[in-house]
């Protein structure tokens, strides 16, 4: 019985972190994209702080992009993160644009991508000063 | 002086469950007649798997395009929802699911609201069928498509929806639903976009057909993972006659540093490195024929 019971407590009371992000979050943030954009996918970040003399860690997302579209990348931050992201895309191992210039501090967010061939590109989202964070990307198709 | 407690904690799961199911009915009550639970036996990991799915484009690109090149909605692209009720196979269910995600992405960017009520009906229908109906909110997107001003919100939930059931599916050993789902999205949005090209003679869309070589060999790597079913052999037999008349479509590469620019106040990166498609009239006639043959056979009763 007590089993059950612990069964019952913890199915309860562990549901709720199913959902990480506040209702209507990731929509409000496809949204807020633009009225010239139309979302197509989003990715769901959760990483833990950067560990002394560790790697930053980093989530990464495959994607397939295709010839003469604009592509919109865009990224949230709700204000409960500890830190605030970075979305960067890549081309195989080539950097194409961050949205954060680590320099001069500059943010550009969102941006968009004209892109000229087809095939699989990554999106990288990462925290600022390797912080723990959540945040979500959103890929949107602009209209011309 | 423990039984208030179970039962307050049995009501309150109860309660859960009813809530994630949107107020519908349970997914027990639908009949599924193939094995669906059964383990899945995979030869590629799940891991790999999840990013091959995450290369197959979007229909909705395909849609835009069309659009963006002006030509007029038409509704002989659309599959029929007449034969909804007749698909009765998990396999059936699955396909078809992609099959009118395709059509809801085209109804969706021609903003015709009239006709995506009986879509949404349909993939309502199809996705408590393969007991994925909790992830599609049949009651808000209907009340969302009464009004060109939700048009924001239709769309993001449609496809996010999409995006979740894929999910979901994967998630709990029923990667072969999933990978039906895709394949039945990709072919109807070939479809769509072949139908278009038979009618007007344009290189873009020549070039986005040819470019859907990358995504035929991806549908194709999904689905070999689940070979050991027949129903899905028998697609991947379908699938393989169409690869043939890709393989001759020629993609070549051109070298080139991005640029960035400001437009509107927004800054764009414009690629300069460059992908071409070389496709001769004959081989796109063969695409668009074969295409057809397929869409046709698949979503036939």
């Amino acid at each position: 019985m007590k089993h059950l019971i612990l069964i019952l407590f913890t199915a309860l009371f562990t549901f709720p972190v199913y959902s990480q992000f506040g209702p209507g979050f990731v929509e409000q943030c496809a949204i807020n994209s633009g009225k010239d954009a139309t979302y197509l996918k989003d990715f769901q970040v959760i990483l833990n702080a950067a560990q002394p003399e560790q790697i930053q860690p980093i989530a990464r997302y495959p994607l397939v992009l295709s010839k003469n579209n604009i592509y919109r990348f865009s990224v949230c931050t709700p204000e409960d993160s500890p830190g605030k992201a970075i979305l960067q895309l890549y081309d195989s191992n080539k950097l194409i644009f961050s949205s954060y210039n680590k320099d001069t501090g500059e943010e550009y967010n969102p941006f968009n991508f004209l892109c000229q061939k087809t095939g699989i590109y990554h999106v990288f989202i990462s925290f600022m000063d390797g912080k723990e964070g959540h945040a979500v990307g959103i890929l949107s198709y602009v209209t011309r | 002086m423990l039984r208030p407690g179970i039962i307050l904690l049995t009501t309150a799961l109860f309660l859960i469950s009813c809530q994630t199911q949107k107020g519908k009915k349970s997914a027990s009550e639908f009949e599924v007649p193939d094995s669906v639970l059964l383990a899945e036996t995979t030869t590629i990991s799940e891991e790999a798997i999840d990013e091959i799915v995450q290369n197959v484009s979007s229909p909705v690109e395909m849609a835009a395009l069309i659009k963006e090149l002006g030509v007029p909605f038409s509704t002989k692209y659309l599959a029929t929802t007449n034969y909804v009720d007749k698909y009765n196979t998990s396999y059936k269910m699955a396909y078809s699911l992609g099959v009118f995600g395709a059509d809801l992405g085209y109804l969706n960017i021609y903003d015709k609201s009239t006709q995506v009520v009986d879509y949404l009906t349909a993939i309502n229908k199809l996705a408590d069928g393969i007991k994925v109906g909790q992830f599609f909110d049949f009651e808000t997107l209907q009340r969302l498509s009464t009004s060109r001003e939700n048009i924001d919100s239709l769309m993001f939930i449609s496809v996010n929806s999409f995006n979740n059931m894929d999910a979901y599916l994967r998630e709990n050993s029923r990667g072969h639903l999933s990978a039906l789902m895709i394949a039945g999205t990709w072919i109807e949005g070939l479809y769509l976009v072949t139908q278009v090209a038979s009618e007007k003679s344009n290189p873009e869309l020549a070039e986005r057909i040819g470019e859907q070589k990358v995504n035929l060999d991806n549908i194709l790597l999904i689905l070999n993972n689940y070979k050991q079913r027949e129903q899905v052999t028998e697609l991947i037999d379908l699938l393989n006659e169409l690869k043939n008349e890709f393989d001759n479509v020629e993609i070549t590469y051109e070298i080139g540093e991005p640029k960035t620019v400001e437009q509107n106040g927004m800054i764009m990166i414009v690629q300069n490195e460059k992908s071409v498609v070389n496709i001769t009239d004959d081989q796109l006639n063969k695409i668009i024929i074969k295409t057809k043959q397929i869409r046709n056979k698949l979503i036939s009763a």
